[in-house]
């Protein structure tokens, strides 16, 4: 009886628990099989353990070499979304103008479309167009779908912006570049960062837009469908769980930072 | 005060010129900040719309070219086709999208009201496998359900796997390449997407409320169903949308962990246009599954009264 | 500032006025605020006095008329061209920079390099000499107002204007630190032009008081004159609590106006009659709760002859501490307020009891009988719960 009560009280709990290890187990699938010693081309069978792959991460052809370009583009669709998306932003919380709505639905619908979708029109247009497609137009397609999240991002930080902040600015003598640079811009920095953040992940594994737009071009998502096909290397996996571990890292290294300095002021 | 005036004396304010004609400031301003990212949003997203719409009803061939004849029968004939493969989509999108909203409220509930000074560490494991490329993940479900291995073989000493494969979600003791492998891959990936909204409408909810309904003699059951969950119906919202419309366009989880029986119609444009070199045929499928999916969308928008989502 | 102190430093709003679409915010308007002195907006929430701040700070274009400081129209100007400072509602303190840095502001936008020395005296004016390294998160409520004060007065602006300074503040806090800004104020020498809905603390703080209901001046003043003399029944009732009765002028004679209220008989001095009163027309007559005493039915022989008086019963009464605040039922005006203060309590003045209540004439004002005698109560619209306090 006890127990059943115990059970009631923390049902949610541990739901809530095993869901997380439904979302986690890949992971560690993933963290284990980078440690495998494969037979065969295929990754999936745990056979021996070995660090072989670890020690030479690029030791597969063109790995590191997508890797590299998957960056290159994330980085870039990160600063082109992030500087419209922060400009529409702007606009649609602190201007009236007309259109409104016709504005807020173009922002809307990129989202609220399958991936696939926006995948083949776009490379439609590049086919009618005789675009070459490569590195530019897989930058394209990531600026268009990543700026909709950023507007989203930011949006929510400005709306929630004290606007006498901005007044209070200009009474203290700051002209309007002043304003913008001087407390606009640093009020709103953490959701212009929170929605960089977002744009550089969705662009660095983006697969379903980048496999209609790419051409030849093979980023780092890409080299994994390939090799889901041709046979799946073990440097993959140790990609991904350093991938995992350097974000958890970086996370938990920026908890302890703030959690110091608020204890220091305290 | 007169020595802290003498002490630096600020120079003198700007002069000031006489009648000036009251000026409206930055009326143009809103078009300008606006203007670089919704041309891009026009050029590359709109625009290709209408470009897909006009290859949708043309005929010819890739050797001769294409010309618009108004063709609409390429729809017709595409339905035809391949409604087996739209119904697909539906249904496991639907049922993937269903699981994530059983699997996730749980989770965001945890992370809400019962993680204490947990909340941030489970908030970081829920994000932390994004930045795991998703393929690499889905990869790892095909060790996971590997036929012979641990959880097929629990699954099959449970006879679930009997159960299962009578209901046609599996064949015969394999999982891989099943529907069921399908789904759970789908609910696998999206799952991310239910828990933050969830998470995000639970958060604001004030715990007092909890207590104000237990003071009012609601059991903790009828406190959860009359108080908490239509409170986080913006989140409920949000979360399924973000999980299936994805969902229905995806075709890398039935590739990766189906068959050829568990085609989704994100496979079929997908081979249409990248393999098979079917332009009009690619065009008016991808459009029917926009078309379906806008008119789903709102009409789900619409009753559950919820419209201010962006 | 030398510069300006030979010309005239006052703020002269001309013709001022600003309109939304249809809707007026601010009926065109004349005020002058001489230099130096302590000016109040008063009035409920939405009665234009936030609109007429923002105006004269820039933050806000007038529809029509100018604003002037001193010889300088600064109408068109921008606000950050404007020698004028704001201590804005809820503060707004730049969150992202600490205490220093948010006083230093307004001197560094101006160009000044070296600003520790006067940013250090400020803080020490306002006494946050310690807390410069903060946040502004880090500080209390009544500590954040004074750096909002400190950041705006170390510009020595021509004038500081402060928008609900105090409304975010607790009671107590509260009267401390209307004290505290009238100090500030008679130091410093500026003129301050101060928006509230708070008439305690206009009349508090303020030389001067403009009391504003729908986009106008209804009246003003010296906060006594405005106590003593309301002109209307929106501030008969706004500042303070009003006994207002409807009465008809039966006589007038040299000085005094003889008015018929029921049965009895009133006696207005005409100076303090803020209506044209033609005999048989209609006035109202205010009395206000403090300057009425009251005397139980049994001892009504003992009232000095001369004084206005009324009869009525006791229908509740409610005990203060300082005073005993009783409401009469009286023929003439339901809900007759009358206040007395504690030094003889009378044991027969309870709830049933009948008693005369008899004021001297020269405390009585008269008003144009054509309002509302709602106009300003807590109850009415536009007013808000705090405002009639």
């Amino acid at each position: 009886m006890a127990f059943l009560n115990w059970l009631k009280r923390h049902l949610v709990v541990i739901a809530g628990l095993l869901t997380l290890g439904y979302l986690l187990l890949p992971n560690v699938v993933v963290t284990v099989f980078s440690f495998n010693q494969p037979k065969g081309r295929f990754n999936y069978e745990w056979q021996e353990f070995s660090t072989a792959a670890w020690t030479d991460p690029c030791g597969v052809a063109d790995l590191c070499g997508s890797l590299s370009l998957s960056l290159q583009l994330a980085a870039w669709a990160t600063l082109g979304a992030t500087v419209l998306g922060t400009l529409i932003a702007f606009a649609l919380v602190r201007y009236r103008f007309r259109a409104r709505g016709a504005v807020n639905s173009l922002i809307f619908l990129p989202m609220a479309m399958p991936e696939v979708v926006m995948a083949a029109s776009l490379l439609t247009l590049f086919l009618n167009l005789g675009a070459q497609l490569g590195f530019w137009t897989i930058l394209i397609a990531h600026i268009m779908f990543c700026l909709s999240f950023v507007v989203v991002a930011v949006k929510a930080r400005v709306m929630s912006m004290d606007p006498r902040l901005e007044e209070a600015a200009r009474d203290l003598y700051a002209g309007p570049v002043q304003t913008f640079l001087r407390v606009t811009l640093p009020i709103a920095a953490p959701g212009i960062a929170a929605g960089a953040l977002l744009a550089f992940a969705l662009s660095f594994d983006d697969f379903i837009i980048t496999n209609f737009n790419a051409g030849s071009t093979v980023t780092f998502p890409m080299f994994v469908w390939g090799s889901a096909q041709r046979g799946t290397p073990v440097q993959i996996n140790v990609i991904g769980t350093a991938m995992f571990l350097i974000a958890v890292l970086f996370v938990v290294a920026g908890m302890v930072v703030t959690n110091r300095r608020k204890r220091q002021k305290a | 005060m007169s020595t802290l005036a003498e002490a630096e004396a600020p120079p003198p304010l700007a002069p000031v010129p006489t009648a000036k004609p009251p000026r409206r400031r930055g009326r143009w301003t809103p078009y300008l900040l606006l203007a670089p990212g919704l041309i891009w949003l026009l050029v590359f997203f709109a625009m290709p719309m209408v470009y897909q719409a006009s290859t949708s009803v043309q005929t010819g061939s890739l050797e001769e070219g294409y010309r618009v004849t108004w063709h609409f029968a390429t729809y017709w004939d595409a339905l035809g086709e391949y409604y087996p493969q739209f119904l697909r989509s539906v249904l496991y999108a639907g049922t993937a999208t269903f699981l994530c909203l059983l699997l996730g409220y749980p989770l965001a509930y945890l992370i809400a009201f019962r993680a204490g000074r947990w909340r941030n560490l489970i908030l970081i494991l829920v994000i932390a496998p994004f930045f795991t490329s998703f393929l690499i993940r889905t990869l790892a479900w095909k060790t996971i359900l590997a036929d012979g291995g641990p959880v097929v073989g629990v699954l099959n000493s449970l006879h679930v796997l009997d159960v299962t494969s009578w209901l046609g979600l599996t064949a015969g003791d394999r999982v891989l390449a099943t529907p069921l492998a399908v789904v759970c891959g789908l609910t696998y990936n999206f799952l991310p997407f239910m828990i933050l909204p969830l998470y995000t409408s639970l958060e604001r909810i004030d715990g007092r409320l909890h207590e104000a309904a237990g003071d009012l003699y609601a059991t903790p059951f009828t406190t959860f169903r009359k108080v908490t969950f239509p409170l986080s119906m913006p989140g409920v919202v949000s979360g399924t949308l973000l999980t299936f419309i994805p969902a229905s366009g995806d075709y890398v989880n039935a590739e990766l962990l189906g068959s050829t029986n568990t085609q989704m119609i994100g496979n079929v444009i997908q081979s249409q246009f990248l393999r098979i070199l079917d332009y009009p045929t690619a065009a008016a499928l991808s459009f029917i599954l926009m078309a379906a999916i806008l008119i789903m969308v709102t009409v789900y928008i619409r009753r559950s009264g919820t419209e201010d989502l962006v | 500032m030398k510069t300006t102190q030979n010309s005239s430093g006052d703020v002269r709003l001309t013709g001022i006025g600003k309109t939304y679409g249809s809707f007026t915010a601010v009926h065109p308007l004349d005020l002058t605020v001489p230099e130096g002195s302590f000016f109040a907006l008063l009035g409920a929430s939405g009665c234009g006095k936030t609109t007429t701040l923002r105006m004269i700070a820039g933050l806000e274009e007038p529809s029509q008329g100018t604003v002037s400081l001193g010889e300088q129209d600064v109408t068109h100007l921008p606000p950050y061209k404007r020698p004028v400072n704001t201590v804005f509602q809820s503060y707004a303190l730049f969150p992202h920079l600490d205490i220093f840095e948010n006083v230093a502001f307004g001197l560094r936008r101006r160009g000044l390099k070296s600003v520790k020395k006067q940013v250090d005296e400020m803080l020490d004016l306002v006494q946050l000499g310690e807390q410069a390294r903060k946040k502004p998160h880090q500080l209390s409520g009544g500590q954040q107002q004074r750096v909002a004060v400190a950041r705006a007065l170390i510009n020595h602006p021509k004038v500081l204007l402060l928008d609900e300074p105090l409304g975010a503040l607790d009671l107590k806090l509260r009267r401390q630190m209307q004290l505290e800004l009238k100090r500030i104020q008679t130091e410093v020498g500026i003129t301050f032009i101060h928006v509230t809905h708070d008439q305690e603390e206009a009349m508090t703080m303020a030389d001067t008081v403009a009391v504003m209901n729908g986009g106008r001046v209804e009246q003003l003043g010296s906060p006594a004159d405005l106590y003593e003399n309301p002109k209307t029944t929106f501030v008969a009732n706004f500042l303070g609590t009003s006994n207002l009765i409807e009465a008809e002028v039966d006589s007038r004679s040299g000085e005094e106006i003889v008015l018929k209220a029921g049965d009895g008989k009133l006696v207005l001095p005409e100076a303090r009659c803020a209506a044209p009163a033609t005999t048989g027309g209609k006035v109202l007559v205010g009395i206000r709760p403090e300057k009425i005493t009251l005397t139980h039915a049994d001892d009504a022989g003992e009232i000095p002859v001369g004084r206005n008086r009324i009869t009525g019963k006791i229908a509740a009464t409610s005990f203060i501490g300082v005073s005993t605040q009783y409401v009469i039922d009286s023929s003439v005006c339901p809900d007759f307020e009358v206040y007395v203060q504690n030094i003889d309590r009378d044991a027969r003045l309870v709830p049933g009891a009948d008693v005369v209540l008899h004021w001297s004439p020269a405390h009585t004002f008269g008003l144009d009988a054509a309002q509302s005698l709602l106009a300003g109560t807590a109850g009415s619209a536009g007013v808000e719960e705090g405002a009639a306090l």
